[in-house]
C-alpha cells in the first residue's frame, strides 16, 4: 500500500445553484497530521462529510487507502473512523453498550479490541455507566474510542477539543499527536482556531468560501506573524516614542499594536521607560486567523 | 456481543411475529379463499331455568309500555313494578315494548324464539297494543269513516287473537293484562268521533280477551276522560307521569288483589 | 445482519420504549375492565338475572326503540340488531363471560387508533431521533451499506409490532382472566356476516371457536399496526423531528375514523389508507365506510401503501445528504 491514505481529487458540492465546495484536491500521508483551517461556514464541514460519506459529491473523487467510497462505500469505510462535529453517542445505553454497538457493525471487532481500546482513552472506570452521566471531556473520549475501534487507517476528527476544558485540549492534543506518530495513522483535524492547529498538525489547508486557498507546512505559514500589543501611559507620549521606533500597526483606545521582534522588543520598552512612559501591558499575539486570511486572500474579507 | 436480554427478547419477537402472520394467513384464507361451512348444531337450549319464587313480569308491546312522555322512563310498567316491589313481592320485569308498534309487528315478535322463551318463564304479562294501528300516527284522526275503522279494527282483532294463542302456545299459567286504549283527542273538535271509535275498538278487544279466563282487559278510557290535557305529554298523545301513574294504580292494584302471585 | 437488527433492539429496550408502552396499555386495561364489570354489575340489576339471552333480548329492544331516531346511524343500527337477533335464534352467546370475550372486544376497539397510537411511540422516531441525536453520522460511517441500515430498523420495527400485540395480549389476558375468569375459549363465535347494499347477508355465516377468532383478530391487528409502523417509518426518513411525524401520522389516523363516518358519498375516499384500517369491521360483520369495500379490497389498499412508504422510504434514505 502506497503512503497516501487519503486523497481528494476534484471535490465539488453544488446546492441548488451555489457551490458550496469549489474543487478541492489535496493528499495525505501516512503518520501525519493534517489540519482543516477555515473560519465557521467556510465548507470544512461539508467536506468531512463528505469524505465520511455522509454526503454525497456533485463530482470529484475520494480515496481512502485507495478505495473509492462511491464505489467501495463499504470497504473504504473499513478503513476510516471519524467524529463529525460533537462525538453523539447514545445516551440512554453505557459507554460498553455503545461500542458494542458500533463494533458489531465492524467485521472482526472483538470484545479484547474494545477492552483495549476502552484502556486506550482511559475510561476503564466510567464505561460501564450510562453516557448521558458522562462529562462533555468523557464522552470525546469515548467517541474516540469509537472511531479507533476498527483498527483505522485514517482517523477525520472534526473540531476535536470544541468545548473541552484546557487540560482536556492539552491531553487531546498529545493523543492526537501519538496517534499519528506511534500508531501511523493519517489524522485530518478540522479547527477554526490558528494556535490549535499550530499545535498538533504537521501540514495544514486553509480554507474559505469552499476552495482551498493554501496548503503548507505549519512553520512557513506562521512566520514572522508575531505581533505585540502595548497598553501604554500616558498613551500620546508613548505612542509618539514608540512611532519613532517602529512602525504602528493597529491602534487603538490606551493600545497599540507592533510586530514582534526577539532582539529589538525590549529595546523599545527600556526607551518607553526612560521616556517617562508606563508600560501597563506587553502582550505577544500569535496572528489572529482573520489577519492571516486579510493577507491570504489580499484584503477580501471573511464571513 | 450483545447481552443476553437482548437477544432473547429478539428471538422472542421473531417467534410473536410468525404467530401474527399465521393469524393473518388464516384470517385470509378463512373470509378470501373462504372456509368450509361448518355446520353447527347449536347445544340444546337450557330450558330449565332456574325457578324462583320471583313475580316474572314480561312488558309487551308499544311506546305506552317502553314508557314514551314519562320524565323518568319508566312508564306504567315501571310503575307497577314499584308498587309491586313496596308491597315486599320480588319482582323481575322484562320489557320488550317497542316504540311505534303496531299488533301486526307484536305478532311477528311474539314468534321469535327468545321472546317465546321469556314469555314462558312470565308470571304476568302486560300488554298496550293496538294504539298505533288506530291513530297511525294521528293520521286516521283527520279522516274517520266507519269503513275504514271497521277494516283496522278487523285486522288489528285477528292479529290480537294470533297474539293471544301464541302466548297461551308457551305459557298457560300467566295472567295477560291488556290496557286498552284511552282517547287522547277527546277535547279536539272531532272529539265526539273518536271517542266513539275508542270506545267501540275497547268493547271488541275486550270481547277477544273474554275468550281466554286468564287474560284481562284493564279499562284506561275512564281514566284519561276528564280533562285528558292534565294527564298527557306535550305530544299530545302519550301519557305523562300523572297519567301513568294512574294507569299503573290499577294494574297493580289487580295483580295484588286478583291474579297476583300463585 | 441479525446483529445490526439486535443493535436496533437494544436501542429500543435502552429508551424503554416496551415498559412505556406496557404502562399506557396496563392503565387503559384497568380502566376498560373495571368499566366492563361495572356494565354487567348494571345489567344484572336491572334485569334481575345473569341469563344472556334476557340481556340480549333487552339489548335488541333498547336498539329497536332506538332506531326511529337514530339518524344516519339507522342502517348500522339495523345491521347490528340483525346479527344480535341470528345470534340469539341460533342461541349463541355473543358475549359469553370470560377472559377471551373482553381480549375479543378489546382488540376489535384497539385495533384502528390505540394499538396503532403504541407503534407510532416507537416508530416515529426509529430515524429521525437518531438525527436529532446526531448518531446517524455515527451509524452511516461505518464500514455499512445505508439499504442494510434501514433494512435492520426496519425489521426491528417489525418485530417491535409483533412484540408490542404480544405485550397487549397478555396484559388484556393476565387482568381479564383476574377480573372475569378464564372461561370460554372455546365458546362458539359467529362470523362471515356480510353487509351489502344495507343488508345483512347471512349465507355464509359460520361458528368458529374464540380461540381462533381471536386469534385471526390478532392477525389483523398486527397487520393494520405494521401499516400504520411503516408509514410513520416512512414519516420518521423524510422529517427531521419525531414530533413532526407523530402529529401528522395521528392527523392521518383520525381523519380516517371521521372519515370512515362520512364518506360514504365520496367514494374514491376508499382507496385513502386510513378509510381502510378498520379490519375487523368485516370479520365481525358491520357495514363498511363506503359500500364496496370488503376485506380483500381493504388489505389490498394497506399493503399498496405499505409497499410504496417502503420503496419511498429505501429511495430517500440511501439518496439523502445528512448535514
Amino acid at each position: 500500500m502506497s503512503s497516501i491514505t487519503l486523497s481528494v481529487q476534484g471535490l465539488r458540492k453544488v446546492i441548488g445553484k451555489r457551490t458550496i465546495i469549489k474543487d478541492l484536491s489535496f493528499e495525505l500521508k501516512r503518520g501525519e497530521v493534517f489540519g482543516f483551517l477555515g473560519p465557521n461556514g467556510a465548507g470544512k464541514t461539508t467536506t468531512i462529510r463528505m469524505l465520511v460519506g455522509l454526503i454525497k459529491p456533485t463530482s470529484g473523487t475520494i480515496h481512502i487507502c485507495g478505495l473509492d467510497i462511491a464505489k467501495e462505500f463499504t470497504k473504504a469505510m473499513s478503513h476510516l473512523g471519524c467524529i463529525v462535529e460533537n462525538p453523539e453517542l447514545y445516551p440512554f445505553l453505557s459507554g460498553m453498550e455503545n461500542l458494542r454497538h458500533f463494533a458489531v457493525m465492524l467485521k472482526g471487532t472483538t470484545q479484547a479490541r474494545i477492552d483495549e481500546v476502552v484502556r486506550l482513552v482511559g475510561m476503564q472506570e466510567r464505561v460501564n455507566d450510562k453516557v448521558s452521566t458522562y462529562s462533555l471531556g468523557m464522552r470525546q473520549r469515548l467517541g474516540i474510542a469509537q472511531a479507533l475501534l476498527g483498527k483505522p487507517d485514517v482517523l477525520i476528527l472534526d473540531e476535536p477539543t470544541n468545548g473541552l476544558d484546557p487540560s482536556g485540549i492539552r491531553e487531546m492534543r498529545a493523543f492526537i499527536r501519538f496517534l499519528a506518530e506511534e500508531e501511523g495513522l493519517t489524522v485530518l483535524v478540522s479547527s477554526h482556531l490558528l494556535h490549535e492547529i499550530q499545535l498538533m498538525c504537521d501540514r495544514v489547508a486553509i480554507i474559505t468560501k469552499g476552495e482551498i486557498i493554501r496548503v503548507d507546512s505549519v512553520t512557513n505559514l506562521l512566520s514572522s506573524e508575531e505581533r505585540l500589543q502595548w497598553r501604554l501611559r500616558p498613551f500620546a507620549l508613548g505612542k509618539s516614542v514608540l512611532g519613532s521606533l517602529t512602525e504602528l500597526l493597529n491602534e487603538q483606545e490606551e493600545t497599540v499594536t507592533t510586530i514582534y521582534s526577539e532582539q529589538l522588543s525590549g529595546d523599545w520598552n527600556r526607551k518607553l521607560v526612560e521616556a517617562g512612559v508606563s508600560v501597563l501591558e506587553m502582550n505577544r499575539k500569535l496572528p489572529a486567523l482573520e489577519d492571516l486570511f486579510l493577507e491570504l486572500t489580499g484584503g477580501e474579507s471573511i464571513d | 456481543m450483545h447481552s443476553k436480554k437482548v437477544r432473547i427478547i429478539t428471538v422472542f419477537a421473531a417467534f410473536t411475529c410468525l404467530l401474527w402472520i399465521f393469524g393473518l394467513g388464516w384470517t385470509v384464507k378463512d373470509y378470501l379463499i373462504g372456509a368450509a361451512h361448518s355446520a353447527y348444531s347449536p347445544p340444546a337450549a337450557d330450558e330449565s331455568a332456574a325457578q324462583t319464587n320471583e313475580l316474572k313480569i314480561i312488558a309487551l308491546g308499544d311506546s305506552l309500555t317502553r314508557g314514551t312522555g314519562d320524565i323518568e322512563g319508566k312508564g306504567y310498567v315501571g310503575y307497577v313494578t314499584d308498587q309491586l316491589k313496596k308491597e315486599g313481592l320480588d319482582v323481575s320485569l322484562i320489557n320488550l315494548g317497542i316504540k311505534g308498534l303496531t299488533s301486526e309487528r307484536l305478532a311477528e315478535q311474539i314468534k321469535e324464539k327468545e321472546i317465546k322463551r321469556q314469555i314462558g318463564q312470565g308470571d304476568i304479562i302486560l300488554m298496550t297494543i293496538g294504539g298505533n294501528d288506530l291513530f297511525l300516527g294521528g293520521q286516521t284522526l283527520t279522516n274517520i269513516t266507519d269503513d275504514s275503522i271497521s277494516k283496522l279494527e278487523e285486522a288489528y282483532l285477528s292479529h290480537l287473537k294470533a297474539i293471544l294463542a301464541d302466548i297461551r302456545a308457551v305459557n298457560t299459567e300467566a295472567t295477560i293484562y291488556l290496557l286498552g286504549l284511552y282517547d287522547p283527542f277527546n277535547e279536539f273538535p272531532e272529539g265526539a268521533l273518536t271517542s266513539k271509535t275508542v270506545r267501540g275498538w275497547n268493547s271488541k278487544t275486550m270481547e277477544l280477551l273474554a275468550e281466554d279466563s286468564k287474560a284481562v282487559f284493564v279499562p284506561t278510557y275512564d281514566l284519561f276522560q276528564l280533562n285528558v290535557n292534565d294527564y298527557l305529554f306535550t305530544d299530545h298523545f302519550h301519557p305523562n307521569e300523572v297519567g301513568y301513574r294512574l294507569m299503573a294504580d290499577r294494574v297493580a292494584a289487580l295483580i295484588t288483589s286478583g291474579g297476583g302471585p300463585r | 445482519m441479525i446483529n445490526l437488527v439486535q443493535n436496533e433492539m437494544t436501542k429500543l429496550l435502552g429508551k424503554r420504549r416496551f415498559i412505556i408502552i406496557s404502562v399506557i396499555i396496563l392503565v387503559l386495561l384497568s380502566m376498560f375492565t373495571y368499566a366492563q364489570a361495572r356494565q354487567a354489575e348494571t345489567i344484572k340489576e336491572r334485569l334481575g338475572t345473569v341469563d344472556w339471552r334476557t340481556e340480549l333480548q333487552q339489548k335488541i329492544v333498547d336498539w329497536q326503540n332506538r332506531l326511529s331516531s337514530a339518524g344516519q346511524w339507522r342502517e348500522q343500527l339495523q345491521i347490528q340488531i340483525e346479527q344480535s337477533q341470528y345470534y340469539l335464534d341460533h342461541d349463541i352467546n355473543p358475549s359469553e363471560p370470560g377472559a377471551p370475550t373482553f381480549i375479543r372486544g378489546f382488540v376489535e376497539n384497539s385495533a384502528e387508533l390505540f394499538l396503532p397510537l403504541l407503534i407510532m411511540i416507537i416508530a416515529v422516531d426509529l430515524v429521525s431521533s437518531e438525527r436529532s441525536m446526531g448518531t446517524i453520522k455515527l451509524l452511516l460511517t461505518r464500514p455499512v451499506s445505508r439499504f442494510h441500515i434501514l433494512l435492520s430498523k426496519y425489521i426491528a420495527l417489525i418485530l417491535s409490532v409483533s412484540l408490542v400485540i404480544f405485550i397487549f395480549g397478555l396484559l388484556s389476558y393476565i387482568i381479564s382472566a383476574f377480573m372475569f375468569g378464564n372461561q370460554g375459549w372455546a365458546a362458539p363465535v359467529l362470523t362471515g356476516f356480510k353487509v351489502e347494499g344495507g343488508e345483512l347477508n347471512i349465507s355464509e355465516v359460520r361458528l368458529v371457536s374464540q380461540w381462533q377468532y381471536i386469534i385471526q383478530q390478532f392477525g389483523l391487528a398486527w397487520f393494520i399496526s405494521l401499516v400504520v409502523g411503516t408509514l410513520s417509518f416512512m414519516l420518521s426518513i423524510l422529517m427531521r423531528s419525531s414530533a413532526a411525524g407523530m402529529g401528522t401520522m395521528l392527523a392521518c389516523l383520525i381523519a380516517g375514523a371521521i372519515l370512515s363516518n362520512m364518506v360514504s358519498s365520496w367514494t374514491s375516499a376508499k382507496y385513502l389508507f386510513m378509510v381502510n384500517l378498520g379490519l375487523m369491521n368485516y370479520v365481525s360483520g358491520t357495514a363498511p365506510p363506503i359500500e364496496g369495500m370488503t376485506l380483500g379490497f381493504s388489505l389490498a389498499v394497506l399493503a399498496a401503501w405499505m409497499l410504496g412508504s417502503l420503496v419511498v422510504s429505501f429511495a430517500v434514505f440511501m439518496r439523502k445528504d445528512i448535514y
